[in-house]
């Protein structure tokens, strides 16, 4: 026992002082609450901008078609007047900055429009322009459309013509994806992040202390101390286990802190991920984060240098990542037999408790202990390759 | 005292030992010497514990190596022929790690730390992290962290390897005085003029096998030539092509 605790001290303070291992630690689980809180709060800006705020342009001629302008303003549209020197070209009025959305409304309109002769509207913008110009240009267009093709009706009607005559197909669309759900994507990748960090929070330590061990020629020293081999692994496990637990407690407080931050109400949806919660969802994570540390332990010890191991490893942690986009793309329901595999019940029971549905209680122990005998036995696999003699390379 | 008996193990089909059987006397030093690759590495790992012999015995303190692991284990110093130190750990960190693992602990285990590091003359670096250490110092750190529980029996593997004049003096002087202490001392080398000045007796292998046991006085005369270097080649069998 006093031997565990004394390799397990120093493998911790030993990769502590190793600025590469903290860093993979904890990058991951620093950045990751940051970076998904910003992503969702920028989609979800974007597409509450376009529904709450007044589409702005600068206007010249409003005294040409004041019934229009009146009815624009109605609209929601922010119009702000300007004039345009006779002899100047109309694009300076985009080109020199002072303007990003124009509409050129011709001194003819009011006469042509009682004629029921067509005028020509002219938009200046520039769609190189990286904000909003484009869209806002787009949605006048669109708007003015509207506008026109409703006068269009009312004249054909007075002359008891079928409006119908002159739109022979209406094209309606129907955009499936809104960027609501987007940002609801983009939620669905904390299950994802969680279950990296247990596996990543581990990643160096569970090389630094069997591959590098050996390869810098401390292994045998070590071996030749009156300590059960027992003692060794279970040190060496638990050293790892510890990082990935720090890591993911720092990642479970990002997320904590951070969710509230996006202002996901605003599309109607409750988020309201409670401390319980993410207290279950920690204390649901140990058993994988043990089975995670004795996995990449036993697959560390076997490489023969420290590079393979890197190697291995790097595709070792992607596997855990697999069940969520299987439930992902097969949008199953979770189901018993789920809960047995290591890394998908995790990810389908973090689901739950992100979105505040019931969990059932033996749903929580099957993979709580399906996870734990797998990582028993993974354990027991490390101690046995400590045991052979081949472990000195 | 150390008792080998027709010690032999194999690696697939080399015979890394084969029928290796010699004596190392308490209060004597003792080279075990050969050329690279003669077994003196696997020797020394058996008699470590950390790899079992395929048939033979060794008996250290009264401990047969194989029935009784753990006891051998807490009757000898290793020190492993890289130093093999961890280079984030200070000096000081590296021989306690080791004293813990020995089952040492609290006041007596502090100093017995602080003693080593007088004794080996290492204040000035105690406390510095052990990346960047010369190779004496990283010797020291490995002979202290050896001999942190204070072993009658101390194997040492290639000690003098990357050494300068002055840090292969210091050894000798540490040897001297654990020999003086009564220990029990076994180190390997490839090199015979380090040994002239180190050891009193020699154990000679060569491609698994012991070729010569006996004292250095007795060497030459076995030999049949005052040069040691001489004896050395011609009693391990080697010839040209080999080396």
């Amino acid at each position: 026992m006093s031997a565990f605790v004394t390799v397990l001290g120093k493998e911790c303070i030993d990769n502590l002082r190793d600025r590469r291992t903290l860093i993979s630690t904890f990058a991951l689980s620093l950045l990751g609450p940051i970076i998904l809180v910003g992503l969702m709060s920028f989609i979800l800006d974007r597409a509450l901008g376009e529904q709450d705020d007044a589409i702005t342009f600068s206007l010249v001629g409003s005294e040409n078609a004041p019934a229009l302008v009146a009815w624009l303003r109605e609209q929601n549209y922010a119009i702000k007047d300007i004039e345009l020197r006779d002899g100047t070209d109309p694009r300076a009025l985009v080109t020199s900055g002072d303007n990003d959305v124009v509409l050129l409304i011709p001194k003819n309109f009011a006469k042509r429009f009682g004629a029921g002769q067509m005028t020509t509207f002219t938009i200046v913008y520039d769609s190189s322009e990286m904000g909003s110009a484009s869209r806002r240009a787009n949605q006048l267009e669109r708007v003015l459309n509207s506008y026109a093709r409703a006068i269009g009706v009312l004249r054909l009607q007075v002359r008891g013509i079928d409006p119908q005559l002159i739109q022979p197909i209406l094209v309606n669309e129907l955009d499936v994806a809104s960027s609501a759900e987007r940002a609801l994507a983009v939620l669905s990748m904390v299950p994802y992040f969680i279950l990296l960090v247990a596996f990543m929070g581990g990643f160096y330590l569970a090389i630094d202390t069997t591959t590098g061990e050996r390869e810098h020629g401390s292994l045998e020293p070590l071996l030749s101390q009156p300590v059960s081999r027992v003692s060794l692994v279970l040190g060496k496990i638990a050293a790892t286990c510890v990082f990935a637990l720090a890591s993911l407690l720092l990642l479970l407080f990002g997320f904590y802190v951070g969710l509230p931050l996006v202002p996901l109400e605003r599309i109607g949806l409750a988020l309201d991920v409670s401390f319980a919660n993410f207290l279950m969802i920690f204390l649901l994570m140990i058993p994988l984060i043990w089975f995670a540390g004795a996995l990449l332990t036993v697959v560390a010890s076997f490489a023969k240098t420290y590079k393979e191991a890197q190697t291995y490893l790097s595709f070792l942690i992607m596997v855990p990542t697999l069940p969520i986009l299987f439930t992902q793309l097969m949008g199953v329901e979770a189901s018993l037999w789920m809960m047995l595999v290591p890394s998908l019940g995790q990810s389908l029971l973090i689901q739950d408790f992100l979105t505040n549905e019931a969990v059932s209680g033996i749903n929580l122990f099957c993979s709580a202990l399906s996870t734990s005998i797998l990582a028993a036995l993974l354990t027991r696999a490390a101690t046995w390759i400590y045991n052979r003699e081949q472990i000195l390379g | 005292m150390i008792r080998v008996d027709n010690l032999s193990k194999q690696f697939g089909s080399v015979h890394a030992i084969d029928n290796v059987s010699f004596l190392a006397e308490d209060r004597r030093v003792t080279a075990l010497l050969g050329p690279n690759g003669a077994g003196k590495s696997t020797t020394l790992r058996v008699l470590a514990a950390v790899i079992r012999a395929d048939s033979g015995s060794a008996m250290i303190n009264g401990h047969e190596v194989h029935a009784a692991p753990d006891l051998v284990r807490a009757s000898i110093g290793v020190m492993p022929h890289n130093s093999g130190i961890y280079a984030r750990l200070s000096a000081r960190e590296n021989i306690r790690y080791f004293g813990r693992l020995q089952g040492l602990s609290g006041d007596g285990l502090e100093q017995r730390i602080d003693n080593l590091i007088d004794q080996l003359e290492m204040r000035p670096f105690a406390d510095r992290r052990a990346k960047g250490f010369s190779q004496g110092q990283k010797v020291k750190v490995a002979l202290a962290r050896a001999l942190v529980h204070d072993p009658k029996h101390v194997l040492l593997d290639e000690p003098t390897n990357g050494l300068d004049v002055m840090a292969t003096r210091a050894l000798r002087d540490i040897v001297h005085g654990l020999r003086a202490a009564g220990c029990c001392v076994l180190f390997s080398s490839h090199i015979m003029q380090e040994v002239e000045n180190l050891c009193d007796d020699v154990v000679i292998i060569a491609g698994g096998r012991v070729r010569y046991t006996g004292t250095l006085g007795n060497l030459r005369a076995v030999a049949g030539t005052p040069d040691l270097e001489e004896a050395f080649v011609t009693l391990a069998g080697l010839t040209q092509a080999q080396t």
